[in-house]
């Protein structure tokens, strides 16, 4: 939390990167970058790569080539990981510890950790802070894996997927912890299967898809880049028409997708479709990366 | 020291709270000891068991401990989490090699307590050192076997191949009688085995006989082989999770 802002070293860094597992190229060239005070949502389907591109950054693995880089340094060395807490996507504890004696384990780490109590407040972890961490439900495993991330008072985390198996409840109270995390300056890489939560936080977002990152900048940016729109309609048959990407039809009733939603309508109207019903909507975020992604999410 | 100091916490605390650690390593030796030898009044004899349980104890603590425990951690979300901190491998090795050092010391405490309790064993003042010494380095070459099981076997199998290996390896080494009472083809086997050679130089140290140099070869011979499969164990996994 105390990132300085006038540093011009980006918290975390990928070049380059490219990383094959036997057959499978998982990354081809990924360049990724995370400034103080920055949410990035790194976004794609499964088996994108996003996974990999954050064991690269957290030095879990190693890269076939390009270099990663956590406050300038590799971090494969413990020490560079020391300012950078960590939630990975599966998560799973001793089942002979408490909640707290994991915590405390975690803290010892850190020169200056966040206090036991407070994380466990934090996170809603108080009443069970005395029972064994592997008899925890789903959300509340989820939930201390989190804190965990927390523990070391970091500069940056990095949450592979950290809201999954949460409640609705509990999603928002933790995105009102990392919205609180970054207003202090801290960074955040988070990957998410939730777009709405990439809408709810992120002030970057990374689209990676086929191990390439495709499209990269705010969430408004990503949409209007697609400048993707559904032009919904009824009408007995569609001819040819320029501009759109996808088309789903049911029994007469169309939804096309276009980056050029007021040349479609005009385009229908000059080429006589006798159609009613219609309604043009600015597609989501969702809709967007699954554009970008080629519909395979 | 913190950071080692704090995983040889966790690894103590987990194993106490484990009843299928304890029984092997704490419990079980005692017992055997206490069942088979509880009545024999030849001190040559009760201080010979004496030694070569306390072996089989400490025997217990490196494939438990070190085999079936890293096993059993290796494949984790915990263990992968754990690497993500700034923690090294040193650290947590050394944490845990102080933890199942304190075991192994506790488990050979509780044999030799229990023979002096109820058996005229007798160790000459001047054969106490020799003799640690020589637990020491077999617990060692133990504790490298114990790294080799846990780094090569699955999870799923390590406690049964520990727990065979721990039976076998103490029969034929001849650690639960003497090893002349061993069947034919058993004595034969016998000679070769790492529990043996681990025996014959303990017994001597204990009994204040010359240690022959072939008996000390051949266990650092045994260590340097389960060195060699641990290392290259570890390697391996480090590759598997490490791509």
């Amino acid at each position: 939390m105390t990132a300085d802002i006038r540093d011009p070293q980006p918290v975390a860094e990928l070049r380059g990167i490219h990383k094959r597992y036997g057959t499978v190229e998982a990354l081809r060239g990924v360049d990724l970058q995370l400034q103080p005070g920055e949410l990035v949502a790194l976004l794609g389907p499964n088996g994108a790569g996003k996974t990999t591109a954050v064991s690269i950054l957290l030095g879990q693995r190693r890269p076939d080539a390009g270099s990663a880089r956590l406050f300038g340094r590799d971090p494969t060395l413990p020490a560079a990981r020391r300012p950078v807490g960590v939630t990975l996507q599966e998560s799973g504890f001793p089942d002979n510890l408490t909640v707290r004696e994991v915590v405390d384990l975690v803290r010892v780490h850190y020169a200056e950790p966040a206090p036991t109590r407070e994380l466990l407040d934090r996170f809603g972890l108080t009443e069970v802070a005395g029972r064994r961490a592997g008899g925890l439900s789903g959300g509340q495993t989820r939930r201390l894996a989190v804190a965990l991330a927390f523990a070391g008072r970091p500069q940056a985390v990095v949450l592979d997927e950290p809201t999954t198996g949460l409640d609705v409840e509990a999603r928002h109270r933790l995105w009102e912890v990392v919205r609180a995390f970054v207003a202090d300056g801290g960074a955040v890489l988070l990957t998410t299967h939730y777009l709405e939560e990439a809408q709810a936080l992120a002030s970057r977002v990374v689209v990676i898809a086929g191990g390439q990152v495709i499209a990269q900048g705010s969430v408004d940016d990503i949409t209007a880049r697609t400048g993707l729109s559904r032009v919904h309609l009824q009408a007995p048959a569609l001819p040819e028409l320029p501009g759109v990407s996808h088309i789903e039809a049911t029994n007469g009733s169309y939804t096309l997708y276009t980056a050029d939603p007021d040349g479609l309508v005009r385009a229908l109207a000059l080429r006589g479709v006798a159609f009613s019903g219609l309604r043009v909507e600015r597609a989501s975020l969702e809709e967007a990366f699954l554009h970008l992604t080629g519909g395979t999410s | 020291m913190r950071i080692v100091l704090a995983h040889f916490k966790d690894q103590t605390l987990q194993h106490l709270r484990a009843p299928g650690y304890l029984l092997p390593t704490l419990a079980m030796p005692g017992l055997f000891y206490f069942l088979f030898e509880g009545q024999d009044t030849d001190v040559r004899l009760v201080t010979f068991l004496m030694a070569s349980i306390a072996m089989w104890a400490i025997l217990g603590v490196a494939f438990f401990q070190f085999g079936v425990g890293i096993a059993e951690e290796r494949a984790t979300a915990w263990e992968r989490f754990l690497r993500t901190l700034p923690l090294s491998a040193g650290q947590r090795l050394g944490g845990r090699v102080l933890s199942a050092g304190l075991f192994a010391a506790v488990a050979a405490a509780v044999v030799i307590a229990l023979a002096h309790l109820i058996n005229p064993v007798s160790v000459a003042a001047d054969r106490w050192l020799p003799w640690i010494a020589a637990l020491l380095a077999g617990g060692v070459a133990m504790a490298l076997a114990g790294i080799a099981i846990g780094y090569w076997v699955s999870p799923r199998a390590a406690t049964a191949l520990a727990t065979l290996a721990w039976l076998l390896l103490a029969y034929l080494g001849g650690l639960w009688e003497t090893p002349g009472e061993l069947p034919g083809w058993a004595a034969e086997v016998s000679r070769y085995l790492p529990t043996r050679l681990w025996g014959e130089v303990t017994w001597a140290a204990v009994q204040g006989q010359a240690t022959s140099l072939s008996d000390w070869l051949g266990l650092a011979a045994w260590a340097v082989g389960f060195a060699v499969l641990a290392g290259w164990g570890y390697r391996r996994d480090e590759g598997a999770s490490y791509r």
